[in-house]
């Protein structure tokens, strides 16, 4: 349990509805088998863009500051707001940029174009390579767990609501069965011209 | 096996260091098990792919056992250790075995929380030298009702209502606590916790089916066949249900 990107624990979900995205998080910050928080959400937004970042929190921390600089120079050099496709790829170089001294991070990127209103998601190793989903992604200490519950009850064309039900069943069982992962949930809901976010209140063990 | 077309002549052996040989007792062959324990039945499922590594021994060993002649047919005992197969073998074949002189003994069937005490001694039996497997047994309780125990490789034991073991637990488990335990689960005009209730057969089938399936895309050590035996009143029916072979 010395490998950093199992030390604070976490775990974090995105799926695919129809036109819409959902992306969550576990509120867990830990050491070891001590918790620490359970106020330390995974989640940042970066204009309509959302990205949730697992792993070690020094290096979770660490990037989401990274990318708020990235993504403003980007907004100030192009003067509009980066789409998750582009954001992605911004991801994946500056992670490959520390490719033999890695941040130990597993991210998660989720949005829909504002251009064409398709919704995007994909996820990433800790040194880059981009793993593009159609359905669903899931990343951190949990996500054995969340594999199967994705896997199970995951379907095409979900409506928002019925996406956000999905979602959050999908992490709080699946966290229930993390030690390292829990203590609440935090839950995005994506779509073209409207964005929830919902706090999932669960049990604290 | 190479280093010895490329080694040194001999002479150049005498500051090198001495050969080591070592025996590893264990290896994994992979699989799943699942059992679900119902109001008038319990249900063993499994997959029938044997592995070592990344090598396909084979797509079809049947890896539930039933044991029977216990004292009529909804005395049925269906068991099931996953892990290393050889410990897995052994132990099943010795508890047939203690199943059987335990009936000559006593001269009454052995219920299946007997079993799993028998179980439990035979596994802490070799505590020093542990049977490496994760064991579910399961079967009907006096009155008919299902029952399933689960133990961990030295003997440490429970009874579930549902439980997954072997490779892919960690994707199945999750899901039948949502699913069969109700976990997470709110009634919508109460806002009170739903409850678990005994799931009829059909349901808990079409569950194991999927689940199975599901855990079959996402974990290599999983597919082929799924094998499920069922416990009722009229003894065992056993079912079979093709996976995705690749």
């Amino acid at each position: 349990m010395s490998d950093p990107s199992s030390i604070n624990g976490g775990a974090i979900v995105a799926m695919v509805g129809k036109d819409c995205v959902a992306i969550a998080c576990d509120m867990r910050l830990g050491m070891q088998a001590l918790t620490v928080s359970n106020d330390f959400p995974k989640i940042y937004q970066y204009n309509n863009t959302f990205i949730g970042l697992a792993g070690l929190a020094t290096d979770v921390l660490t990037l989401s500051e990274v990318f708020r600089y990235k993504v403003n120079m980007y907004n100030l050099r192009e003067e509009r707001d980066i789409e998750p496709e582009t954001f992605a790829n911004l991801v994946s170089s500056t992670l490959y940029e520390k490719r033999f001294g890695p941040y130990f991070v597993g991210p998660i990127v989720a949005g829909i174009n504002s251009k064409t209103g398709k919704p995007y998601i994909c996820g990433f190793d800790l040194i880059g390579c981009i793993n593009f989903a159609k359905d669903f992604v899931v990343g951190g200490t949990t996500s054995h767990q969340l594999f199967g519950m994705c896997e199970s009850l995951w379907e095409p064309d979900l409506e928002p609501e019925d996406l956000f039900e999905t979602i959050s069943q999908a992490l709080m069982n699946a966290q229930d069965r993390d030690a390292m992962s829990g203590a609440g949930g935090l839950v995005y809901i994506i779509t073209k011209d409207k964005i929830v976010k919902r706090l999932l209140k669960t049990r604290q063990d | 096996m190479y280093a010895e077309h490329f080694s040194e002549p001999a002479t150049s052996h005498v500051a090198s260091a001495p050969i080591e040989h070592q025996f590893y007792p264990y290896a994994s062959n992979g699989g799943t098990i699942l059992a679900i324990a119902g109001a008038d039945y319990a249900l063993l499922a499994g997959d029938t792919r044997h592995i070592t590594g990344y090598s396909i021994n084979t797509r079809f060993r049947p890896s539930i056992h039933t044991l029977e002649n216990l004292g009529g047919p909804e005395r049925a005992i269906v068991v099931a250790a996953n892990g290393f197969s050889a410990d897995g073998d052994a132990l099943v074949r010795r508890l047939a075995q203690r199943a059987e002189w335990y009936t000559y003994n006593h001269n009454k069937p052995l219920s299946v929380s007997a079993c799993a005490r028998l179980v439990q001694t035979m596994l802490y039996g070799k505590r020093t030298f542990p049977y490496y497997v994760h064991t579910i047994v399961a079967g009907l309780d006096e009155s008919g009702r299902g029952e399933v125990y689960s133990f961990d490789p030295v003997g440490s034991y429970e009874r579930e209502q549902c439980r997954a073991g072997g490779s892919a637990a960690s994707l199945l488990m999750p899901f039948l606590d949502n699913q069969v335990n109700k976990k997470n689960q709110y009634d919508a005009a109460t806002g009170l916790p739903q409850v678990a209730t005994d799931l009829p057969l059909e349901e808990t089938l079409k569950l194991v089916k999927d689940a199975f399936s599901s855990v079959t895309e996402r974990h290599i050590h999983v597919g082929d066949y799924l094998e499920i035996k069922i416990v009722t009143k009229e003894g065992v029916k056993v079912e079979y249900f093709p996976l995705k072979r690749d």
